[in-house]
């Protein structure tokens, strides 16, 4: 398969008034053409961040540190401010947020969407570009007379299509999709997400979804990568992390949702709060809040590494897969995380229970 | 159960300290923090920092006067100086020179200072005190009374200032109060009321709003110790920009000399244009370039605070 | 739209008579009348001054004063000028309207323009030495004292550079022998200048349409604006006039600058913080996504929106820029509305200060009520039944 995009060692800090702001630290994963990411992690860990600097949109105080990002093979920061504004949304767009936000008042939303068109490929005459914005709107499912419309007169979920059908307008290889659904309700959620995948497997484009949510992620991606506080603790193919999670932070962020169907289950709380990322804990950035933390794990950074086939993780005392293999199968199955009491599951609980400052022992040895 | 019933007064009972004392605290403790946002501004800054001058430089007057300065020839308004002609050059007797009718211009200077402080601030006051009261009561009431003051409003949005107190002015020549007066009513009634009601309205819609009324506050509770402290950091910003206002316009009917004013930075330029000294501009710069100068500094300082301010009152225009 | 525009109508006519109700009442108000004037005079006995009370109504109660000063006003008797007697005072200041209007239209356009242009580039580079110099200066000209900015401006420009003429409307020397009166050329020009900018506003309109015009559209629309022009050009020679349009065009360049220079500070430091609000919408992010180019981005995105703030400002500060105005018309003796009110005033011409500061008001009602309806035009959010959307 072909490598569309390669993050190496990407590093990007926040100039503030406090001090620097360690947003994304040495974060290295590849994706595929056609395969789709989810990145999930707590708000606040670097996930926008991310997504920004693939755009290369990122805020005047940021400073890249080290690494690369390549796309198609080239680096976009070693290219001029011209050619990456024309790699913008031809070959990577994105679906922001703030969806609700993301249109212009004052211009009708088939404007705005032909500007893009018209942008990109100057040859395209408007009426043609007008065509091609009339078929997406039939795609993402909105009346084509609404095209004239401002985006005041739409309804939040018609915005959410609108802007579905902007990023869709030049054909990108890759789509970014930060927090897609979050302004949405649960149905509506549901239905976009599931039309975002119907087009994606269509064109066969990438995509890489961004959440807090694990059902989201859960639900789409081929791909999940776990962050917390500015690096990648977990990355595999979704079946693999979300049935065998082997870091402890991967765990408990699937167990820290409720399940409707399932069984009743004690939520798994994680103590504390995320570090201030002007001064990050040293070691694993993670280890004031883990119940399995050793003193190693508060000294020495665990090694990205390779521990399967496309499965890397980034810890001291990984989670035995054995032992909570059977609790986890409905997760991958329903995208919901849920939990089903057994032997194993239970232990932990207690062990988080009883862990308040982290630093109790590791709890599956 | 009857343990958790809620009876009067344990809310207070329970507190450690008076209610006063923990609202004093947090004023002042969201002044420390206003103060700290307001420090960043660097043009905000300069703008206190203006003030502090002038206020020092209006201060000196009286102390010169009864000290250094012999009342006969340093009067600002019946002084002379009898031993030079007149209009003179700046000189170790008149450090800025004196007037046409030989008056020095440096004690009308600093004689000005502290009059156009109490005119900005007194009409700025006015204006402030009028505007917050209207805007609030025209949020919170709605209805009649809302619809009467915002056309008050508008209607006063249309006087031409300048043109109307010339007319007026070359009726009854007003003095130095009711100028201050007029300035500060009309500002009050004006554009700032359909602002701070604006203001009023987004936060009188807030749901503390209701759970006041629903515990039983009363209208006028609720306008005070709600309402009101949320409009007030917009209110004293357009107190700055009152005062520029005010500043400027007796300063402009000063020139013009259709008001009855003995010394005013306006005055004193105008007695230079009267004298027809302004035609040779260059020649006779210090007949209009200190009052000039400070009418626009002046000015610029309450304007730069109030910009300063502005960063308090409204986060998005902060750097960061 | 039609409704809105009707409301709005209605609003200024109310708006009109409570207005010029106020002035009636505000000068009543002033203590004595004018047969005060006659007071002093010793030669004048108390009967005929009584005489002369009657005469003028001044006896009536002050209510049927009212009715029939009301009356009079809506059929333009204006009463007579005392101090241009016996001049009716409409007619006076039928003729001062025009220049008044010119003066304060090209001036406010150009200032608002100038602010607008300044404001969006300072604001993108904001932080900048670009963005510290010009608020610097924006604030210097926001808070400078008019009379004396009106001399600055004399004394370089007419004074020491001898470019520009003095003073005044006309120069005289070059009308004694002129076959038109000044107000002939004056109507003309403003007649000529209307058609150019109503054409050039159709032209761009019709030919430049859509989000990407051809380029042969472009060729049209730039001709046909140079044929307009031209056009124009060429009947004002054939007339012979174009001497004394260039006479007074040169007399109006100081007032229009100067009362630009007061105006624009206003807009400009407004339209930076208004901007400095927009680009931080995600939108602006958005389109910067999208690959639009800088210029798009900030042109069409973050300053078209931060526009619409700084036109309601405009339309709160046209009483003040009226000021303004009289100032610089006063300064630079230009004869227009504000010059002939201040003169009245200080001349004690009751009659014509009450009919110039009413005149005034319209004026600034008329301006106020462009004003409201091009908001309505620029936001698409303002549905006409008057109340905003969202």
């Amino acid at each position: 398969m072909d490598t569309l995009l390669r993050l190496e060692d990407l590093t990007m800090h926040y100039k503030t008034k406090a001090g620097w702001v360690q947003a994304i630290d040495g974060v290295s994963f590849s994706l595929n053409k056609g395969q789709s990411l989810g990145l999930v992690g707590e708000s606040g860990c670097g996930k926008t961040s991310i997504a920004m600097s693939l755009m290369r949109l990122l805020p005047n105080n940021a400073k890249l540190v080290r690494g690369r990002v390549l796309f198609g093979g080239q680096d976009l920061y070693a290219l001029s401010d011209e050619e990456i504004r024309k790699l913008r949304w031809k070959k990577i767009a994105m679906i922001f947020q703030a969806a609700m936000n993301s249109l212009n008042p004052v211009y009708s939303v088939g404007n705005q969407i032909i500007e893009a068109i018209l942008t990109h490929e100057p040859e395209t005459s408007e009426e043609e570009a007008r065509e091609r914005v009339k078929s997406l709107f039939e795609l993402v499912g909105i009346p084509a007379e609404r095209m004239g419309h401002y985006p005041h007169e739409y309804s939040g979920g018609m915005k959410q299509r609108a802007v579905i059908a902007m990023a869709l307008a030049c054909r990108p290889s890759l789509i970014i999709a930060d927090e897609p659904t979050t302004a949405l309700d649960v149905i509506v959620q549901d239905k976009i997400l599931r039309e975002i995948e119907d087009i994606r497997c269509k064109i066969n484009m990438s995509m890489i979804y961004i959440s807090h949510d694990v059902s989201v992620i859960a639900e789409v991606s081929d791909v999940v990568g776990v962050m917390y506080a500015g690096k990648l603790l977990e990355l595999g193919p979704a079946d693999d992390v979300f049935k065998k999670p082997r870091n402890p932070y991967t765990y408990s962020l699937m167990y820290a949702y409720p399940s409707i169907l399932g069984e009743k289950h004690d939520l798994v709380t994680i103590p504390g709060e995320p570090p201030n990322l002007l001064a990050p804990p040293a070691g694993c950035r993670f280890h004031p809040r883990c119940d399995w933390a050793t003193k190693e794990c508060a000294k020495v950074e665990p090694v990205w590494h390779e521990i399967a086939n496309g499965h890397y993780l980034a810890c001291h005392n990984p989670i035995r897969t054995e032992a909570v293999k059977p609790c986890v199968e409905q997760v991958a199955a329903t995208g919901n995380a849920q939990v089903a009491a057994t032997g194993t599951v239970t232990e932990m609980h207690q062990v988080t229970a009883k862990g308040g400052d982290g630093n109790g022992a590791s709890g599956s040895n | 159960m009857n343990e958790l019933a809620p009876t009067p007064g344990t809310g207070s009972a329970s507190l450690t300290e008076p209610l006063w004392k923990i609202r004093w605290k947090l004023t002042r403790r969201s002044f420390a923090q206003s103060w700290e946002i307001f420090r960043e501004s660097r043009i905000g800054m300069i703008g206190i920092i203006l003030i502090i001058a002038f206020g020092i430089f209006g201060a000196l007057w009286p102390i010169m006067i009864n000290t250094v300065w012999d009342p006969m020839v340093y009067d600002p308004v019946v002084g002379f100086d009898p031993m030079s002609m007149h209009p003179s050059p700046p000189s170790a007797a008149h450090l800025l020179g004196t007037d046409p009718i030989g008056r020095d211009i440096l004690a009308q200077l600093m004689y000005s200072t502290g009059r156009e402080f109490l005119l900005g601030v007194l009409s700025a006051v006015i204006t402030v005190v009028i505007g917050t009261t209207v805007g609030t009561a025209a949020a919170y009431y709605g209805g009649l009374i809302d619809t009467v003051f915002m056309r008050i409003a508008d209607i006063i949005l249309l006087f031409p200032f300048i043109p109307l107190l010339v007319v007026m002015g070359s009726m009854v020549k007003l003095s130095f109060l009711p100028f201050a007066v007029i300035m500060g009513v009309l500002g009050g009634f004006g554009g700032i009321t359909i602002i701070l009601k604006a203001q009023a309205l987004s936060v009188s819609v807030r749901p503390y709003i209701d759970a006041a009324r629903v515990a039983g506050g009363s209208d006028f509770h609720i306008i005070v110790s709600h309402i009101i402290p949320n409009v007030l950091p917009l209110s004293f910003l357009y107190m700055m920009f009152s005062v520029t206002s005010a500043i400027l316009s007796e300063a402009t009917l000063s020139f013009f000399g259709v008001l009855n004013i003995d010394m005013s930075w306006g005055m004193m330029i105008h007695t230079a244009d009267v004298a027809g000294y302004l035609f040779d501009f260059a020649r006779y710069w210090w007949l209009w370039a200190p009052s000039g100068l400070a009418i626009t500094l002046f000015c610029a300082a309450f304007y730069m605070v109030g910009r300063g301010l502005d960063e308090v009152v409204n986060p998005r225009l902060r750097k960061r | 739209m039609r409704r809105y525009v009707f409301g709005r109508v209605g609003q200024v006519i109310l708006t009109l008579l409570i207005y010029i109700t106020l002035v009636y009442f505000l000068l009543q108000a002033m203590p004595g009348d004018i047969t005060m004037m006659y007071l002093s005079n010793p030669k004048i006995p108390q009967a005929a001054r009584e005489e002369l009370r009657s005469q003028l109504g001044l006896d009536q109660s002050l209510f049927i004063q009212y009715v029939s000063y009301m009356k009079n006003f809506f059929r333009g008797e204006l009463g007579v000028s005392f101090s241009q007697y016996p001049k009716p005072v409409w007619d006076i200041l039928m003729e001062k309207l025009p220049r008044t209007f010119v003066l304060f239209l090209t001036a406010n356009i150009l200032s608002f323009y100038i602010g607008f242009v300044l404001g969006k580039v300072i604001a993108w580079r904001r932080g900048k030495i670009i963005d510290h110099a010009a608020t610097v200066v924006g604030i210097t000209f926001w808070t400078a004292f008019y009379p004396l900015l009106a001399l600055v401006v004399i004394w370089i420009f007419a004074y020491n550079l001898k470019w520009l003429p003095l003073n005044q409307f006309i120069d005289p020397r070059l009308w004694t022998a002129a076959p038109f009166t000044a107000n002939q050329v004056f109507g003309n020009m403003v007649c000529g200048a209307a058609i150019v900018a109503i054409g050039i506003f159709l032209i761009f309109f019709y030919l430049l349409r859509g989000l990407k015009p051809s380029r042969r559209s472009r060729v049209y629309a730039w001709s046909a604006t140079a044929a307009l022009i031209a056009a124009v050009v060429f009947v004002a020679v054939r007339k012979g006039m174009l001497i004394y349009i260039w006479d007074i065009t040169r007399h109006m360049i100081l007032p229009v600058l100067t009362l630009t220079l007061i105006n624009f500070a206003g807009t400009m430091l407004l339209m930076r913080d208004s901007m400095l609000e927009t680009v931080q919408e995600d939108y602006v992010l958005a389109a910067r996504a999208k690959g639009l180019p800088d210029r798009v981005v900030r042109d069409r995105y973050a300053a078209r929106t931060a526009l619409l703030p700084t036109v309601t400002s405009l339309v709160l500060s046209l009483a003040s820029s009226m000021s303004g105005g009289m100032v610089t018309e006063t300064m630079f003796s230009w004869p227009g509305l504000g010059q002939t009110l201040f003169t009245a005033a200080l001349a004690n011409d009751y009659p014509l200060a009450t009919g110039a500061l009413a005149f005034t008001g319209i004026f600034l009602l008329i301006a106020h009520f462009i004003a409201d309806i091009l908001y309505a035009v620029l936001d698409p959010r303002i549905t006409y039944t008057g109340q905003s959307g969202i």
